[in-house]
């Protein structure tokens, strides 16, 4: 795959505040691939990006993707809310901070798809999928397994 | 943990222009201006007297030029929740960099958050309290950032203690009750607990009622030493102890828990500072823009444990008034809160705190009230706390 440039970057995602410290964050998305934050110095996870390891203050922090797995830690259903392409609100919104796999407090939020409304909840095991929006890509969660959502 | 400010410094002028739905054909700015007039007016000083300006909008500059203030020494512009400016304020008298501060906040409904507001094209473009219009930028629905962060650590809430809405309910009725006796409140009709369940869900699980009330209007505040105020009009309300709390990380997402928050920083520092603590205060004040932050600070200030406010409430409800009444004789936010006065981001529980420790506060008046614990601003990036008394 060849690189994405800066300008490249820029011009796909024009009304996002893009900076030094996360335009390795969302040259992933462009990817398809989640990268969070992880110090080389202490191996802490951290997001959002920040210039140094909230934990040992290394500046030899990276984006490194992350394995995507996770789970619901806060949900929110969301009967109105800002305009979005393919967000009409006629169902309530899911969103979903959900906790990942690499670190206890490490979180990322955004919404679950492929999830009957009833199975999604606190504590549901998910793993990360994309869907487009704004002609780029956007990272969003699915149920880890089919029928993952009930019981457990 | 030092404290030697301590009833050194005190609240002698208020001014409010009370607070509406929608305040028609008036600025923000305007609205800021009418209230520091009040302020300094009550306060028993002319524009010469102020020489400080600790402001939150519009900012310091604006203020001074619009008062025709002559000399200021001291000025600032902070963020809410408004205690940041009363410590400010604080210490800028305690250090002498000002004799006697003005500080005021003004809050003006944003399209964003009010139906009536978005189609008023004086308003066009404006951010949150009024704000002027920024950079068009990408705002995604599935997000917890802002204020959304709120219903998201309620949903939590209910999951982690098991609890249901019953007790947002009551913090929700509490308000509206005691609203009735504020003729400065935006919504004064009464509510029951059927009305609180059937409002529409908005961020589920919260709904309508769970979120304050968007609002115009502003409060202004004077403060000085407490040596000057003794020579003023006003009983002087004298500042105890005043802090503010943060921890890291506190993005809406990434904080570590209920258990771990701005407020429990809050709650270690005031409680150090202060002579004053609970069940031996008159008045409290627990912050209620959403009201899992005001089940939240009971908690956390220790009224009761982790996950039994609802029983706690419960417990101290005055059924004759329908309202919170804590061991039946302290209420909380006697003015309606930002649940029913008008979400000012602290500025109307300070107001109230001072003119119920002056004795002024009419039918809403707390017998003999003389020390008021205020617990201002919510999880992340804005908890506060302020101990009041009268001399």
């Amino acid at each position: 795959m060849s690189a994405i440039t800066d300008a490249d970057l820029l011009g796909r995602f024009p009304d996002t505040w893009i900076n030094h410290d996360n335009k390795e964050f969302y040259r992933g998305w462009l990817r398809q691939r989640l990268l969070l934050n992880h110090c080389g110095d202490c191996g802490y996870w951290q997001h959002p990006p920040r210039p140094v390891c909230r934990a040992c203050w290394s500046d030899n922090v990276h984006a490194t993707e992350v394995s995507g797995h996770g789970t619901v830690h806060l949900l929110i259903r969301l009967h109105q809310g800002p305009p979005a392409p393919g967000v009409d609100y006629s169902e309530p919104l899911p969103v979903a901070t959900v906790e990942l796999a690499e670190q206890e407090g490490l979180r990322y939020t955004s919404t679950v798809i492929n999830c009957p409304p009833g199975q999604l909840r606190i504590g549901l095991p998910v793993r990360l999928t994309w869907t487009e929006r704004y002609g780029a890509p956007y990272p969003v969660f699915e149920p880890l397994a089919e029928g993952a959502g009930a019981g457990a | 943990m030092r404290n030697p400010i301590k009833d050194k410094v005190a609240i002698v002028g208020v001014g409010s222009t009370g607070f509406r739905r929608n305040i028609e054909g008036r600025s923000r700015d305007s609205l800021a201006v009418e209230a520091s007039i009040k302020a300094i007016r009550d306060a028993g000083l002319r524009r010469e007297d102020i020489d400080g300006i600790s402001a939150s909008s519009p900012g310091p500059g604006y203020m001074a030029s619009a008062l025709g203030l002559p000399s200021v020494t001291h000025y600032t512009a902070g963020h809410v929740p408004f205690t940041t400016a009363v410590i400010d304020a604080m210490n800028a008298v305690f250090a002498g960099s000002a004799e006697c501060v003005l500080l005021y906040h003004s809050v003006y409904r944003a399209p964003a958050i009010s139906a009536s507001a978005a189609r008023d094209p004086f308003r066009r473009g404006l951010g949150f309290g009024g704000s002027i219009p920024q950079v068009p930028s990408r705002i995604d629905p599935e997000s917890v950032a802002g204020a959304v962060g709120y219903a998201a650590w309620a949903s939590r809430y209910l999951h982690e203690y098991n609890a249901s809405r019953e007790g947002f309910a009551r913090v929700a009725v509490s308000d509206r009750s005691n609203a009735a006796d504020n003729p400065l409140a935006a919504v004064r009709d009464p509510m029951t607990m059927d009305d609180y369940y059937a409002a529409r869900m908005v961020r589920e699980p919260l709904s309508l009622f769970d979120m304050d009330v968007p609002v115009d209007g502003a409060d202004a505040f004077v403060i000085t030493t407490a040596e000057r105020a003794r020579d003023l009009p006003h009983k002087p309300v004298l500042i105890h102890a005043a802090t503010t709390g943060l921890v890291g990380p506190n993005e809406e997402d990434q904080i570590p828990g209920l258990e771990q928050h701005g407020q429990h920083v809050v709650v270690e520092a005031l409680r150090a500072k202060s002579d004053i603590w609970i069940p031996d205060v008159d008045l409290y004040f627990p912050y209620d823009g959403f009201t899992i932050i005001t089940a939240s600070w009971i908690e956390n200030t220790g009224w009761c444990g982790p996950g039994e406010a609802s029983d706690f409430l419960k417990q101290n409800w005055d059924e004759q008034r329908n309202r919170i009444l804590i061991n039946g004789k302290i209420p909380l936010n006697p003015h309606g809160g930002a649940l029913s006065e008008g979400g000012t981001q602290g500025s109307g529980h300070i107001r109230e705190a001072v003119v119920q420790l002056r004795g002024d506060a009419g039918p809403r008046q707390v017998a003999g009230a003389k020390t008021a614990l205020l617990t201002l601003g919510g999880f992340f990036f804005n908890a506060q706390g302020l101990v009041l008394r009268s001399e």
